[in-house]
């Protein structure tokens, strides 16, 4: 796996627009960003089903993160208002 | 001696949970039961300073184990150092008994995934895989076991089995393995492999950790021929294959061995997850007598007068 074939394939596991594409027309995408043959060859062979299914459930841990970071965010905020709220 | 060395491995076997803040209060009031607890790296590293302290007590009280999620080593880029930096203070101050790792690549640039991902198998990744482990043993200060990972996807541009993969990784990079039969169980489901031959094919000698866990089907969407994978997604029970999965290992594994039940939500009582731990218990203890038994029996075939320390139990 080079670099470039990394990259894109976290790309199709996290920009759907790009993975309708390469669905739609998969030697070409992968063409198109200037991949091997060999690797153009893999990725026309890819397990399909297995893509739609990684990449959803990648956006649903990415939004388990996002949402985990954020109550975290407001808890840490509601504690330090209270220390520094002044004390009688 | 083989079924000593047996018996002895299963005096020497542990059970354990991963620490989850929900679970906190269970795993305290039950530590008689719970032999050791895992300890996701990550969630330590923005955790507050009460947290940490409240953690360095637990450690006190029960051995903990080290779980990284997000290293992502198989991966042609380097790992990490920032993140290996964190590793190695939290490393230092909890003093587990081992950290672990996926064999699994989590992001390309500043692209992250999310999760963990499945390396393309390939002679390049094995090397990069290596290379990035002996970086992360390096400066953490000790090699890392490695885990084997579920994935959805057979990963594309793969010139060999995942099995083959997962064996040369550990050969090249000296790690031993932390070998999760949920993850071999899914596998098989979606990929359609025996398990127990996928067992059969790694050094039994290297597996030093157990993981155990539950999942769910899902779906494919759209209308139009609809396609079922198994998910790894540990919001459920250890379903009855894993079980079996792991009397397997206990009739083939000499060492003693770490058992840890994974859980991350839909959390059932802690009575309902002890139940589970105490089915691991069971179920590797059941291997190991397999295995005793079939040493005597072997012993006795052959009119030794005792027992070959040597040989491994391949009866089963």
């Amino acid at each position: 796996m080079s670099p470039e074939f990394e990259t894109f394939l976290a790309r199709l596991y996290t920009d759907a627009p790009l993975r309708a594409r390469f669905l739609a027309g998969p030697r070409e995408e992968a063409e198109r960003q200037g991949l091997t043959v060999e690797e153009c060859v893999a990725l026309e062979r890819i397990d399909r089903v297995g893509l739609e299914l990684s990449a959803r459930s990648f956006a649903h841990k990415r939004t388990l993160k996002a949402s985990s970071r954020r109550a975290r965010s407001w808890w840490n905020s509601v504690r330090a208002a209270v220390w520094r709220r002044p004390r009688h | 001696m083989a079924e000593v060395v047996v018996a002895d491995a299963a005096a020497s076997d542990r059970f354990g949970l991963t620490w989850q803040p929900a679970l906190a209060a269970g795993i305290l009031a039950n530590l008689d039961r719970i032999d050791l607890v895992e300890v996701i790296a990550e969630e330590q590293f923005g955790a507050s300073s009460r947290a940490t302290r409240a953690l360095e007590t637990l450690a006190h009280q029960v051995p903990l184990l080290v779980h990284g999620v997000a290293l992502g080593p198989a991966s042609t880029a380097p790992v990490d150092v920032r993140r290996l930096d964190k590793l190695a203070r939290l490393v230092e101050r909890l003093e587990p008994v081992f950290w672990s790792e996926h064999l699994a690549w989590v992001r390309a640039g500043d692209i992250e995934i999310g999760h963990l991902a499945a390396a393309p198998r390939t002679a390049a990744t094995i090397d990069a895989t290596a290379a990035n482990l002996s970086r992360a043993a390096s400066i953490v200060g000790s090699r890392p076991m490695v885990e084997n990972i579920a994935t959805l996807m057979d990963p594309p541009a793969s010139d060999r089995s995942e099995v083959e993969w997962i064996s040369s990784v550990m050969t090249a990079s000296g790690c031993d393995l932390l070998l999760d039969l949920h993850n071999v169980h899914a596998n098989s489901l979606n990929f359609d492999f025996d398990q127990v031959e996928y067992l059969d094919r790694l050094d039994r000698e290297r597996i030093g950790a157990i993981h155990i866990a539950g999942g769910c089907w899902i779906e494919s969407p759209g209308d139009e021929r609809r396609e079922r994978r198994y998910l790894d997604d540990h919001l459920h029970d250890v379903p009855d294959p894993v079980y079996d999965l792991l009397v397997e290992v206990g009739a083939r594994v000499r060492r003693p061995l770490t058992v840890l039940l994974e859980r991350d939500g839909r959390f059932p009582p802690m009575r309902h997850l002890l139940w589970q731990l105490e089915r691991a218990r069971a179920a590797l203890a059941e291997g190991r007598l397999r295995a005793q038994r079939c040493g005597q029996g072997r012993a006795q075939r052959n009119g030794d007068p005792g027992p070959d320390r040597t040989k491994v139990c391949d009866e089963s």
